[in-house]
């Protein structure tokens, strides 16, 4: 299986990590978007070019939680694996029952990563298959 | 005594005492009968028969004498206790008793005219010893009643015994005349006799009048017995006695007065007329009564100047005496006086003592008190030396102000008070009064001690048996006498004082717990107490150190062998000595065998005119020791502190170490990754290996921060820039403010902001401030929630810091509570931190402070003044 074409958009306020992540996806064949704020990300737009969502759960401003909120309410069904440097669970519990795919505890190996993305991935291209049907 | 009679004796004496017994009263009666016969029988014996009147007729004498003695109300005893006796005396001789009565009522009348005369016109009837009562008495007892009474006498006889009238009052008035004027006053003075003749009468005074008595004596029974054996031995002998006892009248008017004179008087006209009248008129011429008539007149007229002039000898002599008296008395202030006069104080209650025995010795009193005005005890006079004739008893307890109320207001008013029996004192003064009487007190004078124009005490001085005179001048001289006691009070008082704060001083210097010594101008040491001499002692004694030496030269010594502080302490003290310093302190420590011991002295400039200083030493190693442990505990305490603050912050810190890491993982992974590509991107490799390093580096910066805090070392002062600290710990709490939600903005002044103080304090004192505010935000809506950190240098040598929250606030009237110890509003907070801060930014020179804002929140401030502003 490929991961060509597949768009995988990081939110995080950190840069380093920002490109840290990209430089893994890249090695691994996905394209990546990255935004430094929940601001930036809702600016660009067109999410359904995106196949999964990382995110960081606390920025300055708008918090990944925030951010999925709104894009529930949008009606926007992006996978999103929620990434944490808190191990907190409650938080964790909520991200979860608003339909994350993960919460991964910073800092995680990289297939820890690969793997929860590729279930979002997988989860996006199911749905989009079902919305094809339809 | 005083010429004016400064005592006063005019209660009669002998039988006119005042409470004379009944018994006493009829035993004198007796007596007077008695004399009243004898003196009958005795005129009879003496009668010139045929005449009826005697030559010497002596009952009319010893009933002027005895009227004279007695009070006039018992007059009628006396004149009725002698009628019996007249009665008894007539009654051989063949008179009808018509005759004697009339003769008794003349004889009555010759005395009561007599008595009363003299008393009328004598100021003491009893006494003959001036030319006045002499004049006196001559002029109405013996002229006037004698003369006076013949008429009736004359008219009597002559009708009932048919006499020639004139002859029989001629005869009368001449022997009656002469009786009085020789027997009255032998009897007056005989008994008498009592207040001159006593135990205190020199024996040569008993010898004199021994020797003239037996000289008289001797004369007299010469001549007798040449009158009855014939003519003398001798021819041509004077054998009339008159002449022959001249010279020993003379002798006794001379040297005893009138007393004396009419007793030999008395003896003389006796036997003057015991011869003529019964003698052999060897030498007389004459007709018998003729003769006799003319021996009374020459007896007369020799003895009334010999009488005056006894009186005019008494009169000098006593005259000397008073003045005599008067010298001694005089003699006796100057004595006093000059006793008080550079008496040492310790003496002067000896000197007083006695002085007050003296006076009371010298002017016969009873009883002579010292008081001294107690002022503490409420203006009360209390004993402070008594003296008390012999026989008299104690001074009983008392109390002026209560038992004299008056004369104790008159005394406090500096008059002197005197009375001769109570009576005197006014009504006012009846309180008093029956003191005095209760007390048996006669005569009382009191005299208020005056010196330097404030009354010290009083002197009292006291009769109890008689009654006293106080004439003005004895009282103005007893005044002097107060005045010189007093004097010697207050100088004694003085002294008192000046001794009591000299012992007070040098307690004081012996209680005080540090070592002190007294230095003169020169730095020489002059006194010291007790502690210093201990510490002299136990630390090796060295002599130069003790008094006498130079305190400046110890310090000299000290600082030559390098000793620390010792050229600073030298300055310091030589600066105090010079006046050029108000004050010196300085703290130092003594190294001795590893031990280390701290002293504090502090030298100030001595108040005297000659200069001079005080060093006062004490060891404050304890106290050093105390400041030590206080600082440590308080580094303890504020490290606590950090490290629970750090608790606080550990997710935040979690996350920013999380962040890095989380990087370095990524970017490490993907390395690998890269590096299995074909070929391997290295340029992609060189970015990420960069990126690693930075995160790396990052990480250690988190880590040195929170080392930074946590680190527990001694607090070391040096310059720093609170901008750079206040970044330092904003970066810290980056996270917690993010996981917050709150926006924390920096307003700092664009220059540094340069203070002295120790970095890891002051960095606790923001990360205190700047989590206090967060929490206080906690239960704030989450848009409002922001922290302001502001700092400027608000002059020359001050920064001020603010931390502005947007928060809770105080509760109201809270602001002053924050920065006491565990006082705290939060459940967990054990209230501790601020409490810290205070200590810290106190500790800096600063200031610490709270306000609520206008709006919302409050606002924490801190000032410090600007590195190198800082006094230490």
């Amino acid at each position: 299986m490929t991961n060509d074409g597949v768009i995988v958009a990081v939110i995080d306020d950190d840069p380093s990590v920002r490109r840290g992540l990209s430089r893994l996806f890249r090695s691994k064949g996905y394209r990546v978007e990255t935004y430094a704020s929940a601001r930036g990300f809702l600016e660009r737009g067109d999410y359904a070019r995106l196949a999964c969502l990382v995110l960081d759960v606390r920025m300055p401003g708008q918090t990944g939680l925030d951010l999925q909120d709104v894009l529930t309410v949008g009606g926007h069904d992006l996978p999103i694996v929620f990434i944490t440097g808190h191990g907190d669970v409650p938080l964790e519990v909520r991200a979860l029952q608003a339909g994350a795919v993960d919460v991964l505890a910073k800092p995680f190996d990289d297939e820890t990563l690969f793997s929860a993305v590729e279930r979002a991935v997988a989860k996006n291209r199911a749905v989009r298959t079902l919305g094809e049907r339809r | 005594m005083d010429a004016r009679g400064a005592v006063i004796e005019e209660a009669s004496p002998g039988l006119g005492a005042r409470r004379q017994s009944a018994q006493r009263i009829g035993a004198t009666a007796v007596l007077v009968a008695i004399a009243y016969y004898v003196g009958a029988s005795a005129g009879f014996i003496l009668g010139l028969p045929p005449s009826t009147p005697s030559v010497l007729w002596l009952p009319n004498a010893i009933l002027t004498a005895t009227l004279l003695l007695t009070p006039v109300k018992r007059w009628w005893i006396y004149l009725l206790a002698a009628f019996p006796a007249h009665v008894a005396a007539k009654f051989g001789a063949p008179l009808p008793p018509v005759l004697v009565l009339a003769l008794f009522a003349t004889n009555c009348s010759e005395a009561l005219v007599a008595a009363a005369c003299v008393r009328r016109f004598s100021d003491a009837p009893t006494r003959f010893d001036t030319l006045r009562r002499v004049a006196v008495f001559i002029g109405g007892a013996v002229l006037i009643a004698p003369f006076v009474s013949s008429f009736a006498d004359a008219a009597v006889v002559s009708e009932l015994k048919q006499a020639p009238y004139w002859l029989v009052w001629r005869t009368r008035f001449i022997a009656n005349a002469l009786t009085e004027l020789t027997l009255v006053p032998a009897i007056v003075g005989v008994v008498t006799a009592r207040s001159s003749w006593g135990p205190e009468t020199p024996l040569r005074r008993y010898i004199e009048a021994g020797l003239l008595a037996l000289a008289m004596t001797t004369v007299g029974a010469v001549i007798m017995e040449g009158l009855v054996h014939g003519p003398s031995a001798i021819p041509g002998a004077p054998y009339t006695p008159l002449v022959t006892l001249l010279p020993f009248i003379l002798w006794a008017a001379v040297r005893f007065g009138p007393g004396g004179a009419s007793l030999s008087l008395l003896c003389t006209v006796l036997l003057a007329i015991v011869v003529s009248v019964h003698g052999r008129p060897a030498a007389a011429a004459m007709p018998s009564a003729d003769s006799v008539t003319a021996l009374q007149i020459l007896l007369f007229v020799v003895a009334i100047p010999f009488m005056c002039l006894a009186a005019v000898f008494d009169e000098r002599r006593r005259s000397n005496e008073a003045l005599a008296d008067r010298l001694r008395f005089e003699e006796l202030l100057v004595r006093l006086s000059s006793t008080f006069v550079h008496l040492p104080s310790r003496e002067v209650e000896t000197a007083l003592e006695t002085s007050v025995a003296q006076l009371g010795e010298f002017l016969g009193l009873d009883r002579v008190t010292l008081y001294r005005l107690s002022r503490e005890a409420g203006e009360e006079f209390a004993i402070a030396y008594t003296w008390s004739a012999p026989r008299v008893r104690p001074l009983p307890r008392v109390s002026p102000r209560r038992d004299f109320p008056w004369i104790h207001a008159q005394l406090l008013r500096e008059r002197p008070v005197g009375f001769s029996h109570p009576g005197e004192l006014p009504p006012e003064a009846s309180t008093d009064a029956e003191t005095f009487r209760q007390r048996g007190i006669r005569s009382n004078l009191s005299i208020p001690m005056v010196a330097g124009g404030r009354i010290l005490g009083t002197l009292a001085f006291v009769t109890l048996t008689v009654e006293r005179a106080w004439p003005d001048e004895l009282v103005q001289r007893l005044r002097l006498i107060g005045e010189v006691f007093a004097n010697a009070l207050a100088q004694q008082e003085n002294e008192d004082t000046v001794r009591a704060s000299e012992l007070m001083k040098s307690a004081i210097l012996a209680s005080l717990k540090s070592d002190v010594a007294v230095l003169d101008r020169e730095g020489v040491i002059v006194t010291v107490n007790d502690g210093w001499m201990r510490f002299e002692r136990e630390n090796g004694g060295t002599p130069e150190a003790c008094v006498g030496s130079s305190y400046l030269d110890a310090w000299r010594h000290a600082a030559d062998k390098d000793v620390p502080h010792a050229a600073e302490a030298l300055a310091g003290t030589q600066a105090v000595l010079d006046r050029s310093s108000a004050s010196f302190a300085l703290e130092y420590a003594c190294r001795e065998s590893g031990y280390e011991r701290w002293f504090a002295i502090s030298v100030v400039p001595l108040n005297v005119p000659g200069g001079g200083a005080v060093v006062s030493r004490s060891e404050i190693t304890e106290r050093k020791r105390a400041e030590l442990e206080v600082q440590l505990s308080r580094q303890e305490l504020a490290h606590f502190s950090r490290v629970s603050m750090m608790g606080e912050l550990t997710a935040s810190l979690a996350h920013e170490l999380n962040q890095p890491l989380t990087g370095i993982l990524a970017n490490a992974q993907a390395a690998l990754r890269f590096l299995d590509a074909t070929p391997p991107d290295l340029s992609e490799i060189r970015a990420i290996l960069s990126d690693i390093v930075d995160d790396d580096k990052r990480a250690g910066e988190v880590i040195r921060r929170l080392r930074g805090l946590l680190r527990k070392e001694d607090v070391r002062f040096r310059a720093l820039d609170l901008n750079v600290l206040i970044r330092d710990v904003a970066k810290l709490l980056t996270s917690d403010a993010v996981i917050r939600n709150i926006a924390v903005r920096l307003e700092l002044a664009p220059d540094p902001v340069l203070v002295s103080g120790d970095s890891v304090q002051l960095q606790q004192v923001v990360l205190n401030l700047l989590l206090n505010a967060m929490e206080s935000m906690a239960e704030c809506a989450e848009d409002g929630r922001s922290i302001t950190v502001r700092s400027e240098n608000t002059d020359v040598d001050a920064v001020h810091v603010s931390v502005q929250d947007a928060g809770t606030g105080f509760h109201q009237g809270t602001q002053h509570l924050v920065f006491e110890p565990f006082y705290t509003t939060k459940p967990s907070g054990m209230g501790m931190g601020l409490a810290i801060s205070k200590s810290i930014i106190e500790a800096h020179g600063g200031l610490i402070w709270a306000e609520d804002n206008s709006i919302a929140g409050a606002t924490f401030h801190f000032s410090l003044p600007t590195a190198g502003a800082r006094s230490e």
